[in-house]
């Protein structure tokens, strides 16, 4: 099963943390950039507001992903438990920002990368777990409440297995139902 | 703060009032939501749905403003319903009577109409307030930033005094203050009535202490505070007028209310000195420029909101070449220059001055601070077992001479500009993650620049916005009296109809352009929360997106920011 991160809203105190945490993780060096036009640097994923809930989106590694199956130029793939897209390749065809159901790719302007006719190299963009990276997802690591947790299968199992338990306490036996002797 | 930052988690009841901590403390604000996961009961007072009310069992989304009148209207249950702790009151506090008459008037009922909320709402959230055993009051800008702000604090204290919420651990009165040092800039009095721990220069035991110890002769005149240097260059009498301003790690030119006016007083002083570690806007109104060092290359003790005391260490050293000063050495040279030979070998001989002149402060040594990490004022002993106070007003002892805490009895006073025809929408300035203060530094990190740049947005209700035929991110002119500004519209529904926020860091979308200079009579902080304006929708976006690029290169080039010029 792949791995992603998911946050829990009830925790989430909505400051971005870990949205500077994840460029900062993957954007290293770059980061003490002077030159105020030299380089671009985007989140991987997005904290929302709405009137209830503050949490952040980001990808949530299908197991069937629509972003993958879309792909023409074969920029995106499966490696270690991850969906990871290659910039490289991307063509920034968009298809992928489209397919996928929760709004978790972002296709990005790099300034500083520019096409052969001058242009801003646009490419689609979203958390790949921190893939290559020391330390697993950055974001997850600096939560300030601890809001970010990294669900793997046996997470999951747990998760599940918690919500049967709850689901069997809730379920009355009827007295009417037990069978007299 | 009464009590210390650590404790509240172990508040049974937060009664948060106008302090979004998640924007402004991410660090506080997770102390309230562990709170909340110890059982704590969370009662909001806020008229934004702020990350706090989201979490809270009760939401007091209060009108913008009426503040005063909400406070005393939990005042006015608690008594009516008995809930006071009358041993307290009779033991500790004096002016109980007096305020009991003037919290008569003040039914729910009777604030229903002024603070938009349903008395029965009120009268549950005194009842929680009054009965938790450990209740503790956070507040922040969303009490001080008001004409009648002080006021508001006093009458916060009334509802800890006649509950008996004082003098423990996990209740008390927080006022959790903006920046990370500010309590240190008051500690150290960077204030017009005190020298440092809060020795006032109107005492003549005090002023010949300090006369004494640096052995020159000393004014016993209050100062002018920062809020009115305006007034005092641009409308009083010759004597009286200001004619040169020393500013540093400052941007009155963004960060003050009405711009306008604070050009006008920049302009016409006759002499401006500029300290900083990047230029600003106020840079640029600057006679003499001192180029300073960052937190990074100090050393030194700051002061956390909760009176702790801690050192801080450089990182690194002022680059060698650069000719570049740490602010006491600059400090240093100034003063000798002028005729007073000031001469310190490090920032630890200065402290070592700091706290032998005050009382409170005076166990607090740079060994202990090593070994402790964090000391908490008063700190009277140099001894070890004196390892600070977490919490004021043990057992029942106030500041006051006669030891009780005095409970005052004041009236609600509506805001200095209210809406009308012409502005008929509230401003109200908040603050917002992301970018830090003025932007005079965090202006300059690309990075963050990325993240979120100008011209920043105003938050609007989803409705107003559809009745304006506004859009997301859609360019607007926001005007009142005094000027306006372009900014983005960013429709929530965390915020009502009748108030639109803004955040104070952008330079092109200043809302401090449009905010009022009307100040609290006690503290001198203007009414930042508070001010009428109007939105107004701008039909040719291409234009503004074109002024306000070429608003925000001009105001870079003119702070130097623009290292080099790419072809367009």
């Amino acid at each position: 099963m792949n791995g992603y991160v998911q946050g829990d809203p009830l925790l989430c105190i909505g400051c971005r943390t870990c949205m500077v945490a994840c460029v900062v993780a993957h954007e290293g060096k770059h980061i003490f950039e002077i030159d105020p036009d030299g380089y671009d640097f985007y989140p991987k994923l997005y904290v929302i507001k709405t009137f209830n809930v503050s949490v952040p989106v980001q990808c949530k590694h299908c197991e069937n992903p629509a972003c993958l199956a879309i792909c023409q130029s074969g920029a995106i793939s499966r490696i270690d438990n991850k969906v990871i897209i290659d910039q490289g390749r991307c063509i920034g065809c968009k298809s992928c920002a489209e397919a996928c159901p929760f709004g978790a790719i972002k296709i990005v302007s790099l300034g500083f990368k520019k096409n052969l006719d001058g242009t801003n190299r646009a490419v689609a963009n979203k958390c790949d777990l921190c893939y290559g990276l020391a330390g697993g997802p950055a974001c997850r690591r600096v939560c300030p409440t601890a809001a970010l947790h990294l669900v793997e299968r046996d997470d999951l199992s747990a998760i599940i297995n918690q919500k049967r338990l709850a689901s069997i306490k809730t379920a009355s036996i009827p007295e009417i139902s037990r069978p007299t002797l | 703060m009464s009590n210390g930052v650590h404790e509240i988690e172990d508040a049974a009841l937060l009664f948060v009032f106008g302090y979004n901590g998640a924007d402004s403390h991410p660090i506080v604000a997770r102390r309230i939501v562990r709170a909340k996961q110890k059982g704590a009961t969370i009662i909001c007072c806020d008229p934004r749905r702020v990350e706090t009310a989201r979490i809270a069992d009760m939401h007091l989304q209060l009108k913008n403003g009426s503040n005063l009148a909400l406070v005393n209207a939990l005042a006015n249950v608690i008594i009516e319903e008995n809930l006071c702790d009358e041993n307290f009151i009779t033991e500790h506090s004096s002016g109980f009577e007096e305020f009991r008459e003037l919290a008569k008037k003040y039914t729910p009922e009777a604030v229903a109409a002024t603070t938009q909320i349903e008395p029965e709402v009120i009268r549950k959230a005194a009842r929680l307030y009054a009965t938790s055993g450990r209740s503790m009051i956070l507040y922040g800008m969303g009490v001080c930033q008001f004409a009648q702000a002080v006021n508001v604090v006093k009458g916060l204290a009334n509802l800890a005094i006649m509950t008996g919420n004082f003098g423990r651990w996990g209740v008390g009165i927080g006022p959790v203050r903006g920046q990370n040092n500010v309590q240190g800039a008051c500690d150290m009095g960077a204030l017009p009535n005190c020298y440092p721990g809060y020795q006032n220069v109107t005492v003549p035991e005090v002023q010949a202490k300090f006369e004494k110890a640096w052995g020159i002769k000393l004014s016993n005149k209050i100062g002018i505070p920062l809020t009115q240097v305006p007034h005092y260059v641009l409308h009083e009498t010759e004597e009286k007028k200001i004619r040169a301003y020393y500013i540093f790690g400052e941007d009155p030119a963004q960060s003050d209310p009405d711009l306008a006016e604070v050009r006008e007083a920049l302009e016409k002083i006759e002499l401006v000195i500029f300290q900083d570690i990047y230029m600003n806007k106020t840079g640029q109104f600057a006679d003499v420029v001192l180029p300073a060092t960052g937190w990074n290359e100090h050393d030194g003790v700051y002061s956390c909101c909760d009176r702790g005391f801690q050192r801080i260490r450089k990182l690194i050293d002022p680059p060698a070449n650069a000719n570049v000063l740490t602010d006491w050495e600059i400090i240093s040279r100034l003063s000798t220059a002028m005729g007073y030979p000031m001469k310190y070998n490090n920032t630890e001989e200065i402290w070592n001055e700091v706290i032998d002149l005050c009382p409170t402060f005076y166990g607090a040594t740079y060994e202990k601070l090593e070994k402790l990490g964090n000391i908490q004022w008063p700190c009277r002993s140099r001894d070890l077992s004196d390892k600070g106070t977490s919490f004021l007003h043990k057992d029942g002892h106030f500041a006051h001479p006669d030891g009780r805490a005095k409970f005052s009895s004041i009236e609600w006073q509506a805001p200095t500009e209210l809406e009308n025809e012409e502005f008929p929408l509230i401003l109200s300035t908040v603050r917002e993650v992301g970018h830090y203060s003025v932007r005079t530094m965090t202006g300059n990190c690309r990075l963050l620049r990325n993240l979120e740049d100008e011209p920043g947005w105003i938050q609007m209700n989803p409705k107003l916005c559809r009745d304006m035929g506004l859009k997301h991110g859609e360019l607007v002119k926001v005007l009142s009296k005094r000027g306006y500004c372009i900014t983005r519209c960013l429709p929530t529904d965390r915020v009502k109809r009748q108030a639109v926020y803004m955040t104070y860091q952008w330079w092109v979308g200043a809302c401090n352009e449009l905010t009022i200079a009307s100040l609290d009579p006690i503290s001198n902080t203007p009414e930042y929360k508070y001010c009428a304006c109007r939105v107004e929708k701008i039909e040719d976006q291409a234009w503004a997106e074109l002024f306000v690029k070429e608003e925000y290169e001009k105001i870079r080039s003119n702070m130097g920011i623009i290292l080099h010029k790419e072809a367009v």
